[in-house]
């Protein structure tokens, strides 16, 4: 396990805890606990929750960028069929 | 030559290569762009500026912006793909769709990689054909990373490869306007390949860093030119050189994974900021460049301000120019010439940015800029006197558009006091706040790193629907001074 610090937000900031604690006294970022070997774009933290959520969890690096460009495609996709139908239905008015 | 407009006996002292506030093109359409299609050219308080236009109407008859616009974009699209809406998560430059969308389209040099586009509201894409061969992708990282007074932005091209220095006329393989081989003036020719090269018009002062290799060699060369001629304002490159008051050099041990990262940044009191994308992190230093003598401090450690610094923020998987030429780490000023950024991608090809922003004044002066998105970027663009903005193409429905804005102090040079960064959010409230707080944030010289926030802006993306608009760069942000409706007075 590993230090991490996240923005207010939950969106990744540091690794480097004189950066960190820096922002931390600033209460500018969160501190919390993540695991080893993962990438920082498959971390967040849930400010709700209070938790580190891990993208892709369970998966290596090659396995979790596959799984970003699945999640891509299918809301691109989804956005796609909901623009299709938008332009269909202004073209029938 | 002359920039300076002194006609009749020098009434009017502005140069005229200055510009009014920074301006954007945003593109939106439909999901296949060709029934819908809605482009519009903001000024930096997010003010319309373009033309009218129209002939984009039509299911399966336009072409995209039919006179107005680029008719290359036909309805089959054949050169051009499918649409300009989608994600850029796993594609190389070669899903040129995808890639309009790259941080990597825009540096401080007023031209884009994929399309040219006029304030009038005017965007043309270039041809493809060529791409991998063009001059931007193959040899763009040598273009020198110019520091110009306040408003301007490169109006000549010099490029700087081996020991020769040529002018271009812009991403063509044209023939170039000038040569010169400057070898004769070097003080050390160890290294024989230029691998970055920065110039300060106010000190009229070349940096230049030379290599064994374009690739992973870390021998380093580093020659300081400084002449009694400004680079952009003679005839040709030889006048700057034979001209030199003062020559010197150091050398020193630099690694990183490509050198043709290196970006070379001479700030206006004679330090200079390198900077170098370097696997999965970025590293910044500053060497004192002024004046010591011949023989005088001839290695980086007697020149350096402390230590190397790592990119003090989040870094992840990214591309350098190891992976391809396109991929080199870029540099980009604010309007006002007083902050700069070496900048790339967080992610992979395109989204988010890892950036180190420096006082240009003072390149001791620095601190870390990050954010974090692994999808739907945009590039970031010059914004206002003194910031940047760009870095989102999220989906416009039923929101309005948003974009990551920051801006900097001018007057905040002093590399041992924390640097202010004022940032926006999504509301108003946020930004005006009922109470006597700096919205933004301090940090630390050397090691601060801010993220930057995302703000929105009231404008619509172009299309009611699911829309992922594009950020433009737009050549030339007109005439600095009443022209311009951006003109606050100053």
């Amino acid at each position: 396990m590993a230090i991490y610090y996240f923005t207010n937000a939950g969106e990744p900031c540091t690794p480097f805890e004189v950066t960190g604690e820096d922002l931390m006294k600033k209460g500018m970022a969160i501190k919390a606990t993540v695991p080893d070997g993962i990438e920082s774009w498959r971390l967040s933290y849930d400010t709700a929750a209070k938790a580190v959520v891990v993208y892709a969890e369970g998966k290596d690096e090659a396995g979790a960028v596959a799984q970003q460009a699945t999640d891509a495609a299918a809301e691109a996709t989804a956005g796609k069929e909901k623009s299709d139908a938008a332009t269909i239905a202004s073209e029938a008015e | 030559m002359s920039n300076l407009s002194t006609i009749f006996g020098g009434g009017s002292t502005t140069d005229p290569r200055k510009e009014g506030m920074p301006i954007f093109g945003l593109w939106g359409a439909e999901s296949s762009g060709n029934t819908v299609v809605n482009y519009r050219v903001f000024d930096s308080a997010f003010r319309d500026i373009g033309s009218p236009w129209g002939g984009a109407t039509g299911t399966t008859s336009n072409y995209r912006f039919g006179v107005l616009s680029d008719a290359t974009h036909s309805y089959s699209k054949e050169d051009h793909g499918s649409n300009l809406m989608v994600n850029h998560t796993t594609e190389t430059y070669t899903s040129w769709t995808n890639w309009n969308k790259s941080i990597y389209q825009i540096d401080q040099y007023p031209h884009c990689f994929y399309y040219t586009a006029s304030r009038d509201g005017h965007v043309a894409w270039q041809s493809y054909h060529q791409i991998t061969s063009s001059f931007e992708y193959t040899v763009g990282w040598t273009k020198l990373n110019m520091v110009l007074p306040e408003g301007c932005r490169p109006r000549r091209m010099f490029c700087n490869r081996r020991y020769s220095m040529r002018e271009k006329s812009g991403n063509n393989s044209l023939p170039s306007m000038d040569f010169y081989d400057y070898s004769s003036h070097m003080l050390n020719t160890d290294n024989d390949y230029c691998v970055s090269t920065g110039y300060n018009e106010k000190i009229k002062t070349l940096v230049m860093v030379h290599s064994a290799n374009e690739g992973d060699s870390s021998a380093k060369t580093i020659h300081i030119f400084k002449s009694t001629k400004d680079l952009n304002l003679v005839v040709r490159i030889k006048e700057f050189f034979d001209n030199l008051e003062s020559t010197e050099y150091f050398t020193d041990s630099w690694s990183t994974q490509n050198n043709k990262d290196w970006v070379t940044v001479v700030g206006n009191n004679g330090w200079v900021g390198f900077g170098s994308k370097n696997s999965n992190s970025k590293k910044y230093c500053a060497f004192d460049c002024n004046v010591k003598g011949v023989g005088v401090d001839i290695t980086g450690a007697s020149r350096r301000y402390l230590d190397w610094q790592d990119f003090a923020g989040s870094t992840t998987t990214s591309y350098g120019a190891n992976s391809g030429n396109q991929y080199y780490t870029r540099f980009n000023t604010t309007w006002d010439g007083t902050w700069g950024l070496i900048f790339s991608p967080y992610y992979y090809y395109g989204p988010g940015i890892n950036a180190f922003a420096m006082s240009l004044e003072n390149p001791r002066k620095f601190i870390s800029i990050n954010q974090t998105k692994t999808s739907y970027p945009n590039p970031y663009v010059a914004w206002n006197r003194t910031g940047f903005h760009g870095g989102n193409s999220s989906d416009t429905d039923s929101t309005s558009w948003a974009t990551y804005g920051f801006s900097f102090d001018p007057t905040d040079s002093d590399h041992t006091v924390d640097t202010t960064v004022f940032m926006g959010s999504t509301s108003g409230e946020a930004t005006m706040p009922d109470n006597n707080a700096h919205v933004g944030g301090t940090y630390t010289n050397k090691t601060g790193n801010c993220s930057i926030a995302n703000c929105y802006t009231q404008l619509t993306g172009g299309y009611y629907s699911t829309c992922y608009p594009v950020l433009i760069g737009i050549n030339w942000w007109g005439t600095y001074g009443a022209g311009d409706q951006s003109y606050g007075g100053k």
